[in-house]
């Protein structure tokens, strides 16, 4: 890049927030997708809105690829600059400006660490429910351009319906407000539902009005083991024809178990072939009501149940869940998350192609994942070195997605496209929209400069 | 000698490679989050050292100072998934990198003085001694505020004019029956700065039935040459050490720097492939594991901890539940739980970052109004002193075996 243009981006947000060495800039060229790193031209890490308008206008001027960067952690490449450009780091804008206990909303800037962000609320008595497992890092900003779920997302749902309101930024700086601090609201289009999954490509979001709630009165968790990895999915569409929505339900196959169980000695019963963590909350005579039932709906199917009696009890059952990823993690040198989705009541079908396809390919694959919503992460376990056994494992992800399009289901519940899923995207959503969404992006980013060539355009 | 170095960054591979680069360790991070940077974390340390051995970067040596920045506190280990160990990775790396980059002369000349001839070093204790105080303002018992601008303004606790080891080493006797021999390793902090950490301890022990050895000359336990990128400098210190410790017939190695204790116990280890005999652990956890004393005051006093990066975590509790109930505190744990950001040589390098991470923690300290703050580390003791002084909180930093001394053990 040229000397002149570098010294712009200096003047815009200071020499110690722009950053142009290899070294630096190589920093910036992975996120937390398995793709090949592509390091960007320069790094600029603005403090304030003014700052984020300067830079914008100063890339559409010099025709500079621009890429939203929050914490880095999504899992499809949104972040890896395909062609350079320039990175724009939202970690300096990390204030919440608001919390409003009376109407139950909070305003944020768009870099603030979403576990931050909880605790704030939490501070305040309230609850911001959406927690998905990288809520310790990912950003308020990346949660809505990825539409992240979370462990609660099957009774009090992912991102998208906490977000109330949203300011950013289009690619000529024009300031953007999309809907705002009441409950109902028809102002316009619905800016902050356009806002929703755009993976940085139509705007960069500078602040957000998020959805708070009360905290429930009680809740109770359980660990459900069952001989049979169907019949644990079975169980997980009766639950919910029995009109109880459980705040969590996660399952696990037998694979993950073993390895949970082989790297922290928790008590796992290894002889399983699946669990599911169960937690149900609410109203305390709900609660009780509800958690009754469910045992007897597990129990009905063959599943051996424990209760969590206290807080503690409770931790140690989450603590298989939380170990899950981690526990695979260290088997093999690397690993591969993905998140095919299916109608929850298609999971038994969906478990049943993930082992035959593991088998075909000879894989090592553990299954783990939010049964509830039908959202499974088959992770594959490989040594990115062993290009044999790499062919295979793509043909095996195609085949997952393969598979969860026939079952109804979607390529991403909750990671994204990115570059990492682009070329399956006409498959699951057909030619028309994959116009359409081109056409949207052209009027509005006319020289393809927002986080370009992600979902294919 | 770049290809040199670039084997034996690729020799890194499979510790490198278990990095799946999900950026869980951007959360403990205490450098990310002061500046959101991912050349801070260890996420965007390990990406560099990948990127050279596979060739995408080409000046390995630029990447020397990214490395260096870190305060090797070791949070990141503590919560990688993936079980990264990223203090071998970054010491190994740092010293392959050297190879490059030489250590500025003054430095080496400081370093190789402070690990090599300690004897000396302790001559020159009086005369640091005299320096400090010379040019600087006495702010509350024993921290000084220097005038002229030396250690970037820092608050400093007075180096003694003469060492802990001048006074206790050797063997100090039992009172009373002996029920044991141990080793105390006070470390150079302890040795030269907390020496009444050092009075405390040996006293307190030897008012227990325990006979404590204390070396005659204080030999570094090396880490500060690993984080200089000195991998074999750290090794003669261990292996100086440890033999020093096999030499003498004793059940444990008690300490009261965890820093020191990670170092000889396990990244020692580690590189030189021997370990001490005798068993390696921290004072307060020998006092309640081993000797189970009896320790109990009822001071009321409104305190907290803070607990150092390298003490082992899996005694956390114990030390807070000797604060709490043997020391009869009125306790509440920080809501900030980070890094103290010392770091030793970090903190001589880099003392402005440094001194940021310690000012949020100081924050809270001093808008809750704890009296005392507990830690079990000269160099978080140091940094917090600092800090608190800067806050203008009235908090004492001590060490927990401190007020047992004063108050039991040497009126008895
Ligand atoms: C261990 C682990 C666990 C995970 N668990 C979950 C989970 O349970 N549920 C889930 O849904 N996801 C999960 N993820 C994926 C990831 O954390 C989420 O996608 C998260 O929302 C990304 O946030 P981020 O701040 O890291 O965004 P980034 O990765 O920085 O960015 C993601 C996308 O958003 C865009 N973007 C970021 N900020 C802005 C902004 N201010 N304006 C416009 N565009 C922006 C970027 O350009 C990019 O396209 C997990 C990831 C990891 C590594
Ligand atoms: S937490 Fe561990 S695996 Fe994850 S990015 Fe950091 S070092 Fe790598
Ligand atoms: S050792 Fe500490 S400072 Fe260094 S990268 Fe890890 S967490 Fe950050």
């Amino acid at each position: 890049m040229s000397a002149a243009i570098n010294g712009k981006f200096k003047e815009i947000v200071g020499s110690d927030n722009f950053w142009d060495e290899p070294a630096d800039l190589m920093c910036y060229s992975y996120d937390s997708a398995f793709e090949k790193p592509v390091p960007p031209d320069m790094v600029v890490k603005p403090s304030d809105y003014d700052q984020v308008q300067k830079v914008i206008q100063l890339c559409r001027d010099a025709d500079i690829p621009l890429i939203t960067r929050g914490a880095g952690t999504n899992l499809s490449g949104g972040t890896v600059p395909v062609s350079g450009g320039c990175v724009m780091l939202t970690t300096g804008l990390n204030k919440i400006l608001e919390v409003n206990t009376e109407d139950l909303y909070a305003v944020t800037q768009s870099g603030v660490v979403t576990a931050k962000f909880a605790e704030h609320i939490s501070d305040h008595g309230l609850l911001y429910p959406p927690d998905p497992g990288s809520m310790k890092m990912s950003t308020m900003g990346g949660n809505v351009a990825e539409n992240a779920g979370g462990l609660r997302a099957l009774k009090y749902g992912v991102t998208s319906d906490y977000l109330m309101g949203v300011k950013f930024f289009d690619m000529d700086g024009n300031l953007v407000i999309g809907g705002g601090r009441t409950v109902k609201l028809v102002t316009g289009y619905n800016l902050p539902g356009l806002m929703v999954s755009s993976e940085g490509m139509l705007g960069v979001m500078v602040e957000l009005i998020m959805k708070i709630v009360p905290v429930p009165e009680a809740k109770k968790s359980m660990l459900v083991s069952f001989g049979d990895v169907i019949k644990a999915s079975e169980t997980v569409s009766k639950i919910i024809q029995a009109k109880i929505l459980p705040a969590t339900l996660e399952l696990m196959d037998n694979f993950t178990i073993k390895t949970v169980e082989e790297a922290t000695n928790i008590g796992l019963p290894v002889d399983a072939d699946a669990l599911l963590l169960i937690e149900v909350d609410g109203h305390p005579e709900a609660v009780e009501d509800e958690y009754r039932k469910v045992i007897d709906i597990c129990e009905s199917l063959g599943g051996s149940v424990k209760v969590a009696e206290n807080e503690q009890e409770r931790d140690a059952l989450w603590e298989a869940r939380r170990k899950s990823l981690s526990s695979l993690a260290r088997l093999r040198p690397t690993l591969i998350l993905e998140d095919a989705t299916v109608p929850r009541s298609r999971i038994p079908e969906m478990m049943q192609a993930v082992q035959n396809i593991r088998k075909k390919y000879d894989l090592t694959i553990g299954t783990f994942g939010h049964a509830g919503d039908g959202n499974l992460h088959p992770t594959i376990l490989t040594d990115k070195r062993d290009e044999q056994e790499m062919a295979r494992v793509e043909k095996a992800i195609d085949e997952i997605f393969e598979t969860a399009l026939k079952l109804d289901g979607t390529i991403s519940g909750e990671h994204g496209i990115g570059s990492a899923k682009a070329k399956y995207l006409e498959s699951e959503l057909g030619k028309g929209s994959l116009i359409f969404m081109d056409k949207l992006k052209k009027g509005l980013d006319p020289k393809g400069l927002l986080n370009p060539h992600k979902m294919g355009l | 000698m770049y290809d040199d170095v670039v084997k034996e960054l690729k020799e890194l591979e499979e510790l490198v490679l278990k990095c799946m680069k999900c950026g869980t360790c951007h959360a403990d991070c205490p450098l990310y989050n002061q500046d959101g940077k991912e050349q801070s974390v260890a996420r965007g340390k390990i990406a560099l050292i990948q990127s050279v051995y596979e060739g995408r970067l080409e000046d390995a040596g630029k990447i020397l100072k990214h490395i260096d920045y870190c305060v090797l506190c070791g949070r990141c280990k503590q919560s990688c998934p993936s079980g990264v160990k990223t203090d071998e990775i970054f010491l190994k790396a740092k010293s392959v990198l050297r190879k490059i980059e030489k250590m500025k002369g003054w430095q080496k000349f400081v370093l190789s003085i402070a690990m090599e001839k300690p004897e000396l070093l302790a001559k020159m204790a009086p005369l640091m001694h005299m320096g400090l105080k010379f040019g600087s303002k006495k702010i509350k018992d024993d921290v000084f505020k220097p005038i002229i601008p030396i250690a970037g303004g820092r608050n400093v606790v007075s180096v003694k004019s003469k060492t802990f080891a001048d006074t206790y080493g050797g063997l100090n006797k039992a009172k009373g029956e002996e029920k044991m021999t141990v080793i105390f390793y006070p470390g150079c902090a302890a040795n030269m700065i907390y020496t009444s950490w050092g009075e405390a301890i040996v006293e307190t022990l030897n008012y227990f039935g325990v006979s404590v050895y204390v070396p005659e000359v204080n030999h570094c336990c090396g880490i500060p040459a690993a984080t200089m990128g000195e991998l074999d400098l750290f090794k003669k210190m261990v292996n100086k050490n440890i033999d020093y410790f096999d030499s003498l017939d004793a059940k444990y190695i008690v300490t009261c720097c965890p820093t020191c204790q990670y170092g000889l116990n396990e990244m020692g280890p580690k590189q030189t492939g021997r370990s001490p005999e005798q068993e390696m652990m921290d004072v307060v956890v020998f006092l309640e594991e081993v000797l189970h004393a009896d320790i109990k005051l009822e001071t009321g006093e409104k305190t907290t901890i803070h607990f150092p990066c390298h003490y082992d975590r899996s005694k956390d509790s114990l030390l807070e539940s000797f604060v709490k109930d043997n020391l009869g505190t009125d306790y509440t744990k920080l809501k900030n739980q980070s890094c103290c950001g010392f770091g030793g040589t970090f903190s001589l390098k880099h003392y402005g970052k440094s001194s940021d991470i310690s000012t949020s923690k100081a924050e809270e300290i001093s808008t809750k109004g704890f009296q005392r703050v507990y830690t079990p580390c000269p160099g978080c003791a140091m940094q917090l002193t600092d800090a608190l002084a800067k806050e203008g909180s009235e908090a004492d930093v001590s060490h927990p075996v401190q007020l047992f001394y004063e108050s039991v053990v040497k009126k008895s």
